[in-house]
């Protein structure tokens, strides 16, 4: 009777291991290095995003200056919200800031990313491209302090030319008109660089067959635009539109360097409320309603800027 | 099976790092073995430095002792007590803290300040030659609720400054101390009418030395004045019989918002009249260098300004004698507005004993003037008021900074309740509203509303 003597791989020390094994060591090595650098990360989401959002719903609850203890109201400050005509009033001012600002973002943006994606040069290309999104690179607040002297009624490049123009100063900063004008023109003059790139990228997604055969069709530039790179490049539009939306709608740099929410409150957004109610007023626990608030409209808006989107947004 | 515990424990991780993250950030002067006394400045952390100096002789006795001034720069004292209670609230109190008027009953009525009171009635032979040489009104403007919050190193009545040159090329003559609101008119006229874009008259949107100077010489206030009881035992031991201490009482007590009563309404419409007519143009929102710029640059006939304009204006490259300063006019009444500031103690201060010894430092004459260096403010020490002072600087009608509070006897500090920081923010909102819309009554009902609001909210 012969033995048969199984065939092993070899296995003389742990030092050695199977194929198998040393896969599923590479695979497990790799998912713990996977993991340890998706937990900074994810750490800085929970600690700075995540948690502050949670909070800021159950302090809304609360009453509370961070100096004494919370104390719990329940839904009152939810109720002293329905009646300030302060929030009601600045939620209209954000609005109608964000509409505009919206508009000639994507407006401008599409404008000036056709007229440079006409531009045969590559080098101008460049140039322009980099032209206009240089401003997105600088912080919002620095760009509305120097903003505030340009514009400055007294001290301002801009009335140092009207006058040179034997034109009168014009107060920018500190006439209702005014103000709301300089804070659209320079939150969208900061943030076009963003919706421009977003539209040279799109427009170059456009498939030049299909543009190609619409020319031998015998499509002006005109219809062109209308019938093919507009219907194309409609889900960029809406990404720009919705972004830019939710972007607007919580302007503060501009109007607290700048205005200070003033003249009057023609500028006083929604986080500027939120700011000085939980900062200067040390009243947190309304401010954190007020910002459940902006939230609860922006989730609104944006859900209503989706549905109609099924009408006109076309995705190839 | 790996990967889901790997995924619990990273989520235990990602907790406890956030727990360790959120419980980090509390640090106390304690902490630091008792023995550093951190001082929160208003200002840069450049004008911290210089004045850090004034704890020269109290480090001197103090052997193993440090100081620590750590300065938070802002556009208004507003924006100052916004930062300093955030760092509050994330747990990194001072031991000590500068604080004007502006904030004094903001701070005292949250509990953060410490009463001086035992202190200064242990030290009171030590205080003597300190509280005979301060007016008493600036004393009283420390106090809320009976007790005594801090010693006021320097303060700044609304004065005017003018421009001599502006008002010699205009053939106006210096005005007299008893000039009124319509000398004011057509001196700011004549000066208007040169052109060049000067004008007569400017001003900044602010509580202090802005419009309201204009409200208190027409007998208006944005609150109800009253005082608080108690204070008796401050007055009966260091001003017993003096008349300036008649009246006082614990403090500046502020009641039911007038912000929309006829004597400010009246006020307000003055500044819009004075816009309309081409003699001020509209007013910027803050702390007031762009004023102080415009001034020193020829463009302006007078401007509110307190001794601290002094080595503003000389800093900014005016000459002593190219502008001089004249009491505020009189409208119903010559009544003046003040600020004063000073050093506080925060009851979480673990330090307070050593804090207190530090005060007393802060209010020595020299070291208020390494506190407020080249004339930055007035001292609150009458006995520093000398020609040696101002000689430098200018102006040359500088007796008027303290002689304000001893010739106009109502003379008051501004209205600064405890809801001082939604005060100030409405006061801006409607005063701007005003001057774009032209329509101060209107405004002005809006900021009663806003007042009342914010001082049922406390």
């Amino acid at each position: 009777m012969s033995t048969v003597t199984p065939v092993r791989a070899p296995h003389t020390s742990g030092a050695r291991a199977t194929p198998g094994t040393s896969r599923r060591r590479a695979a497990r090595r790799e998912a713990a290095f996977g993991y340890a650098m998706a937990s900074l990360s994810l750490i800085a989401v929970f600690v700075f995003t995540a948690g502050p959002i949670v909070a800021s719903f159950v302090l809304a609850l609360f009453k509370w200056d961070v100096i004494s203890s919370p104390e719990f109201v329940g839904l009152r400050n939810f109720r002293t919200l329905a009646h300030d005509q302060t929030v009601t009033k600045s939620l209209a001012v954000t609005l109608g800031l964000a509409v505009a600002i919206v508009a000639l973002q994507v407006g401008l943006g599409l404008g000036l990313a056709l007229l440079v994606a006409q531009r045969r040069s590559k080098i101008a290309r460049t140039i322009f491209r980099t032209a206009f999104f240089l401003p997105l690179l600088a912080s919002a607040a620095s760009i509305s302090i120097v903003m505030s002297y340009l514009f400055d009624q007294h001290f301002g490049v801009i009335n140092y030319y009207l006058t040179m123009l034997h034109l009168p100063a014009v107060p920018w900063l500190s006439s209702t008109g005014g103000a709301t004008a300089t804070i659209v023109l320079v939150a969208v003059w900061q943030q076009l660089g963003f919706t421009f790139i977003l539209f040279v990228a799109a427009l170059g997604a456009v498939p030049p067959d299909i543009l190609e055969a619409a020319r031998v069709d015998g499509a002006t530039p005109t219809r062109l635009f209308w019938r093919i790179k507009l219907p194309l490049i409609s889900p960029t539009v809406l990404f720009a539109s919705v972004v830019g939306l939710i972007n607007a709608m919580q302007l503060f740099d501009q109007p607290y360097v700048m205005t200070k929410g003033g003249p009057g409150d023609a500028t006083y957004t929604t986080v500027l409320v939120v700011y000085q109610t939980a900062f200067q007023n040390l009243q947190f626990g309304y401010a954190s309603a007020i910002s459940v608030l902006l939230f609860l409209i922006l989730l609104l808006i944006t859900a209503v800027q989706f549905t109609v989107s099924r009408k006109w947004v076309f995705y190839s | 099976m790996t990967a889901k515990i790997s995924r619990r424990l990273l989520l235990q991780a990602g907790a406890a790092s956030a727990l360790l993250a959120g419980c980090s950030s509390g640090s106390s002067s304690g902490s630091s073995g008792g023995k550093t006394l951190n001082v929160a400045f208003f200002g840069d952390q450049s004008a911290a430095d210089k004045a850090a100096k004034a704890a020269g002789p109290f480090l001197a006795a103090h052997p193993g002792v440090t100081v620590k001034f750590t300065g938070t720069s802002g556009t208004d004292w507003n924006d100052f007590f916004s930062k300093l209670l955030t760092q509050i609230a994330a747990g990194n109190a001072p031991d000590i803290a500068c604080v004007a008027t502006e904030g004094l009953q903001l701070f005292a009525a949250k509990g953060l300040a410490q009463p001086l009171d035992e202190y200064v009635k242990r030290d009171a032979s030590e205080l003597k030659p300190f509280f005979a040489d301060v007016h008493p009104s600036l004393i009283e403007a420390m106090m809320y609720q009976g007790h005594l919050f801090e010693l006021p190193t320097d303060f700044n009545a609304g004065n005017m400054f003018y421009n001599t040159s502006l008002f010699k090329a205009a053939g106006v003559d210096q005005p007299a101390e008893t000039w009124t609101k319509d000398d004011f008119t057509a001196i700011a006229r004549k000066i208007s009418a040169k052109g060049g874009g000067v004008v007569g008259w400017d001003w900044v949107v602010r509580l202090w030395g802005s419009w309201t100077s204009w409200m208190y010489a027409n007998g208006g206030n944005l609150l109800t004045e009253g005082k608080w009881d108690g204070g008796d035992w401050l007055w009966n031991t260091f001003y017993p019989g003096d008349p300036a201490a008649a009246g006082r009482g614990g403090g500046w007590k502020w009641g039911d918002p007038t912000a929309n009563s006829a004597a400010t309404v009246e006020a307000l419409d003055f500044m819009i009249e004075l816009q309309k007519q081409g003699l001020s143009p509209q007013p910027d929102v803050g702390g007031g260098d762009t004023l102080q710029g415009l001034f020193a640059s020829n463009k302006i006939g007078a401007a509110i300004g307190g001794g601290f304009w002094a080595g503003g204006l000389h800093n900014a490259g005016m000459a002593d004698g190219s502008f001089d300063v004249q009491y505020f006019p009189k409208w119903k009444t010559q009544r003046h507005l003040f600020g004063t500031a000073g050093y506080g103690i925060f009851q979480s201060s673990k330090n307070k004993d050593l804090a207190w010894e530090f005060l007393k430092t802060l209010v020595q004459p020299a070291t208020i003037d390494l506190l407020i260096p080249g004339n930055a403010s007035t001292p609150t020490r009458k006995s520093m008021m000398t020609p040696q002072k101002y000689a430098d600087t200018g102006p040359k009608n500088w007796h008027v900074f303290y002689d304000t509070l001893t010739k106009f006897d109502n003379t008051a500090p501004i209205p600064a309740p405890p809801y001082y920081n939604a005060m100030a923010i409405a006061l801006n909102k409607r005063t701007t509203q005003a001057m774009a819309s032209g329509n101060a009554q209107s405004a002005l009902d809006g900021l009663q509303a806003d007042l009342e609001t914010a001082a049922k909210a406390g």
